[in-house]
């Protein structure tokens, strides 16, 4: 009776004591070795898209590499830099970051230690000339150049049949030209050419850039806005499309993609980037085509070629950097299959001219009637005028935004070229 | 087996007071521990709660003030678009497209500024006129299109209500521009000329979720979470990003029970877990804010139920060890004192009881002792006083003479005499007069074996002189008994047996007696080949009619007694006999020499 007892108490004791002594963890595997970079960017359809791919890409280079994509809106990237930056703080930075054309200078001249070189880890040569100006500074290159904002005119094969043109009737046109056709179509059609957006002159953008001009002088801080012939020309084209009523005014992007894809507008002059809003309407097939864009009446050395956007990938003088460097060369730098995937999967044209000969690059769009679409932006990439966008692109637009309703309402053009000329010299400088 | 089988019953037995005493003392101590424990769980939970209720609800008042504030931008920018002639022209006139072009390029001026109201915001602004014109900010988060936007749910509510701010919330695919997670609330509002009452259109801003979320999002954690419901029950803002846009009816039905009793709050399971549940109600977005702790990773860190119960078992298994051995040690001494006592009888209370241990039991044996004691003396005297009785009744039976015996001999005696046979009448009367002496005179009890034969011898001879010679007698004794000492009057009534009732057929016959040492025993045996008895019962003695003995008042049947009253148990008489074959007697004596 006394040994059951004493048994079942000791048994008691042991169990309950072992119960408590196995509660230990190893708690180690801390990452403090840069096995991570970190990638900030917009849009996760395109840009995300395209880093998702290149992680793939260079799995095969460097598995160990851990590549962290973090999608945050262009305001906010653009935000946080300059908060992080201007405060000296490098905590919390990405390793990279897509950086657009239009404000890289502004970055790349307010902070440029900041930022590493990344002058000989690529071939510079062998890309499109145009996006070299915006992403260097002082000859040293910053910026590895990504996607390119070549544009082009969009156009509904269809209405223009209708008003009796051929898509070879727009070929290498001009702004005179285009307003001609334009007439024509409403007449026929009853529809506008094209969407505008009063806030955004990306169409002045991207005229004045056929001329190779800019808001700002080669030095990218002289405002050239008084006696920019370019400028003024452009000035003139948008009035006389106004004039003409073939604007169908929109207020914001969503506004934009149903004026062409509810088919109110007749062609739609932007950069390649907008093919996948263009044919995400699927009952439009076969209707477009893509022609080179009008180029300035009267301006010497203009080209039907321009841009509008586009955007780089930085890498940022932090920890890691070696490792970010090297990522981008292997990939956005040098890798022409890696081109053919992109381009394969999201349509995506880059400015990496090798790309060009690839198979993806000659193949034909049923959507746009068998044209070859990326071959020809392809083409037009090559002959976009290179600009420096300067640092101030978006304040400067500011100004010639109330400069247009100014002249759109009468007021002089020489006058309102040279008042926006004056604002701008007092707010930049 | 049969021997284990009993063996533990037995221990069982005598330790039965202890199991019980145990068993209940174990009973009462895990009851009471447990209970203890329990209890301080619950209070310590109980206080924990409350405390974590009050913190928590200053920070849902906090979050609330969060809200009110972006309710505030949103009604000044409100205002702003409302009190704007322009955004009214806009949306009532018909205009060219150009003319449209320029408003829409001071709408956006407009825009800007009114939008530096919500610049600590992610938020976008659509207006939508009456005359189908549209204007957005931008709609990068809410991408609804223009056509959506009039036929929606949203739009109709607001025009049911032209004079409201109300909250809705509204969910897209986001497919042209990739940002947000689609989740939106919108806040919308009915154009309306105050004057007139004419509704001219609707303004609506979009606040991102994540934007609503910022409020709070600090002061969750794994297990802290806050869900922002509308009137309807969908949860239209929460850390926990899944849940957006589900409907959570249960959470309503917590909202007016907590709305109409002042609980801060109450605890109710949900997903599966615990929870805490805390209430805060936002009236100007008609929301309800929840927040919701998991009971388990907001207290239970707090509280190690784990250490505790062990500490609480350790405790007990303490206090068992002490309980046990204690009071072992009590009931053992009781235990050995009750299997004493209950032993006592099978001794013949010859077994005292150990006076140790505790007091009580000490004076409990010492009671026992000395009772038996006094039971002792008592059967003492009482078989003095039966053998004192015995005696003085078996010497009165042994001086009653029958006077028919004397008569008889006497008369025999005459009629010797008068045949004239001297000596005859002489041995006649030698024998009668030495037994007279023998068994009257000799008042000692016993006598020797020689004595007690030379009695039989004379009683022999008489009745041989009576009654004639067919019945021979034969003495065997061995030498060295001779001197061996026995009850007077022994063999007498056996050969009176014998010589009366034994040849009751038989013509003739002979008797033997017999007497020998065998041992310590003396052993002495009457046997005669007369008629024998009936019956198997060898020990019986034989039933006689007669009341009265021939010679003195002994008689067979006292013999046995005497000899067991005299000499103890083991000693006595036994009888075997045969029918037509005769009857053996055998008397066992210890040997005592005088």
């Amino acid at each position: 009776m006394k040994k059951v007892l004493a048994l079942f108490l000791v048994s008691i004791l042991l169990l309950s004591a072992c119960s408590s002594g196995s509660k230990e963890k190893a708690n180690s595997g801390n990452a403090k070795d840069t096995k991570e970079i970190t990638v900030w960017a917009w849009d996760p359809n395109f840009n995300i898209k395209a880093m998702n791919l290149a992680k793939e890409a260079y799995k095969s280079e460097n598995p160990d590499l851990k590549i962290k994509i973090v999608e945050n809106a262009q305001a906010d990237i653009v935000q946080k830099l300059n908060t992080s930056l201007s405060s000296g703080t490098t905590k919390g930075l990405p390793n990279i970051v897509l950086i657009e054309d239009y404000r890289a200078q502004s970055f790349l001249k307010a902070y440029p230690d900041m930022f590493q070189e990344l002058t000989g880890s690529f071939k510079a040569a062998d890309f499109a000339p145009y996006k070299l100006a915006p992403t260097s500074l002082d000859g040293k290159n910053y910026g590895l150049p990504f996607d390119t904002g070549v544009t082009g005119l969009y156009v509904r094969t269809d209405y223009l049949e209708k008003a009796g043109y051929k898509v070879a009737d727009l070929k290498d046109i001009d702004w005179k030209k285009y307003i001609e056709i334009g007439k024509k179509v409403k007449e026929a059609t009853g529809k506008q050419m094209l969407t505008l957006d009063p806030k955004d002159l990306g169409l002045i953008r991207m005229m004045i850039q056929t001329s190779g001009s800019w808001y700002l002088k080669k030095d990218g801080v002289t405002p050239d806005i008084a006696g920019n012939a370019a400028l003024k020309e452009a000035f003139k084209t948008y009035k006389e499309i106004l004039d003409a009523d073939l604007v169908k005014p929109v207020s914001d992007w969503s506004q934009f993609v149903a004026g062409f894809n509810s088919g109110d507008v007749a062609t739609v002059p932007t950069g390649n980037w907008i093919t996948p809003s263009i044919k995400s309407e699927a009952s439009q097939a076969g209707k477009w085509a893509v022609v080179a864009m009008p180029k300035q009446t009267g301006i010497n050395g203009s080209v039907n070629a321009s841009n509008l956007g586009g955007s780089s990938w930085y890498v940022l003088n932090i920890p890691g950097k070696e490792k970010a460097m090297d990522f981008l060369a292997k990939t956005f730098g040098s890798n022409v299959d890696f081109y053919q995937t992109l381009n394969k999967e999201m349509g995506a044209i880059g400015t990496y001219k090798p790309a060009a000969e690839g198979e993806a690059y000659k193949a034909a769009d049923e959507f746009f009637g068998g044209q070859k679409i990326i071959s020809d932006f392809a083409s037009w990439t090559e002959q976009i005028p290179q600009v420096n966008y300067g640092m101030h692109t978006y304040a400067i637009e500011d100004i010639i935004a109330v400069g247009m309703q100014d002249y759109l309402k009468g007021k002089d053009i020489d006058k309102v070229l040279a008042d926006a000329q004056k604002q701008a010299e007092e707010q930049i400088k | 087996m049969v021997e284990n089988m009993r063996f533990i019953p037995d221990r069982f037995k005598h330790n039965g007071l202890f199991i019980v005493m145990f068993f209940i003392t174990v009973m009462m101590i895990i009851t009471v521990s447990v209970t203890i424990t329990w209890t301080t769980i619950r209070m310590s939970e109980q206080f924990f709660i409350k405390k974590f209720s009050i913190t928590n609800s200053k920070v849902m008042n906090q979050v609330k003030e969060s809200f009110e504030s972006l309710n505030y931008s949103v009604v000044i920018a409100s205002n702003n678009l409302l009190s704007s002639g322009n955004i009214r022209r806009v949306l009532t006139e018909e205009e060219s497209n150009a003319e449209k072009m320029n408003s829409f390029f001071y709408m956006s001026q407009q825009m800007k500024h009114i939008k530096s109201n919500l610049d600590a915001y992610e938020i976008e602004i659509v207006v939508a006129g009456r005359n189908g014109v549209n204007y957005a900010t931008e709609r990068n988060y809410w991408p609804i299109s223009d056509e959506e936007l009039r036929k929606s749910v949203i739009t109709r509510n607001t025009l049911e209500e032209p004079k409201r701010l109300m909250y809705q919330y509204d969910h897209r695919n986001n497919q042209i521009t990739g940002l947000g997670d689609g989740n939106v609330i919108v806040a919308s509002r009915a154009l309306m000329d105050r004057i007139s009452g004419k509704v001219y259109g609707s303004l609506y801003f979009a606040i991102q979720e994540s934007e609503i979320r910022k409020f709070y999002s600090s002061y969750t954690s794994p297990g802290n979470n806050v869900y922002v419901l509308d009137k309807t029950g969908v949860i239209v803002s929460s850390n926990q990003g899944k849940l957006i846009g589900k409907k959570a009816d249960n959470f309503l039905s917590y909202a007016s029970g907590m709305k109409n009793n002042s609980h801060k709050y109450i605890i109710k399971n949900f997903m599966g877990k615990e929870q805490i549940i805390l209430m805060e109600y936002l009236p100007s977005f008609d929301m309800y804010l929840f927040n919701v702790i998991d009971k388990q990773t907001a207290i239970g860190d707090l509280i190690n139920k784990k250490e505790i119960v062990l500490i609480s078992i350790g405790i007990v298994l303490v206090a068992l060890v002490i309980v046990f051995l204690a009071s072992r040690r009590l009931t053992n001494s009781l235990s050995r004192l009750v299997k004493q006592i209950a032993n006592a009888s099978k001794y013949d209370f010859h077994q005292y009881v150990c006076e140790t241990d505790t007091y009580e039991t000490r004076q409990i044996g010492n009671a026992i002792n000395s009772m038996l004691d006094e039971l002792h003396e008592y059967v003492d005297k009482l078989v003095l006083a039966q053998k004192q009785q015995r005696n003085a009744e078996l010497a009165a039976l042994q001086q009653q003479i029958n006077p028919h015996f004397l008569y008889n001999t006497l008369t025999s005696i005459k009629f010797m005499v008068l045949q004239g046979g001297k000596e005859d009448t002489e041995a006649t009367i030698n024998a009668l007069i030495s037994l007279l002496q023998n068994t009257i005179g000799n008042v000692s009890e016993t006598v020797s074996v020689k004595q007690e034969l030379d009695n039989l011898k004379n009683y022999v001879f008489i009745n041989q002189k009576r009654y004639g010679n067919r019945i021979k007698v034969n003495y065997f004794v061995a030498q060295d008994c001779e001197e061996h000492q026995i009850p007077k009057l022994l063999l007498q009534p056996f050969m009176e047996n014998s010589f009366f009732h034994g040849f009751n057929h038989k013509p003739e016959g002979y008797i033997n007696v017999l007497v020998w040492q065998e041992g310590d025993n003396l052993i002495c045996e009457v046997v005669d080949n007369g008629d024998g008895m009936e019956g198997s019962l060898e020990s019986n003695l034989p039933h006689t009619k007669r009341k009265q003995q021939l010679f003195s008042g002994i008689g067979v049947k006292n013999v046995h007694e005497r000899i067991q009253l005299i000499y103890g148990e083991p000693y006595g008489v036994t009888i075997s006999s045969k029918l037509g074959e005769g009857t053996k007697v055998r008397i066992y004596l210890p040997i005592k020499e005088i």
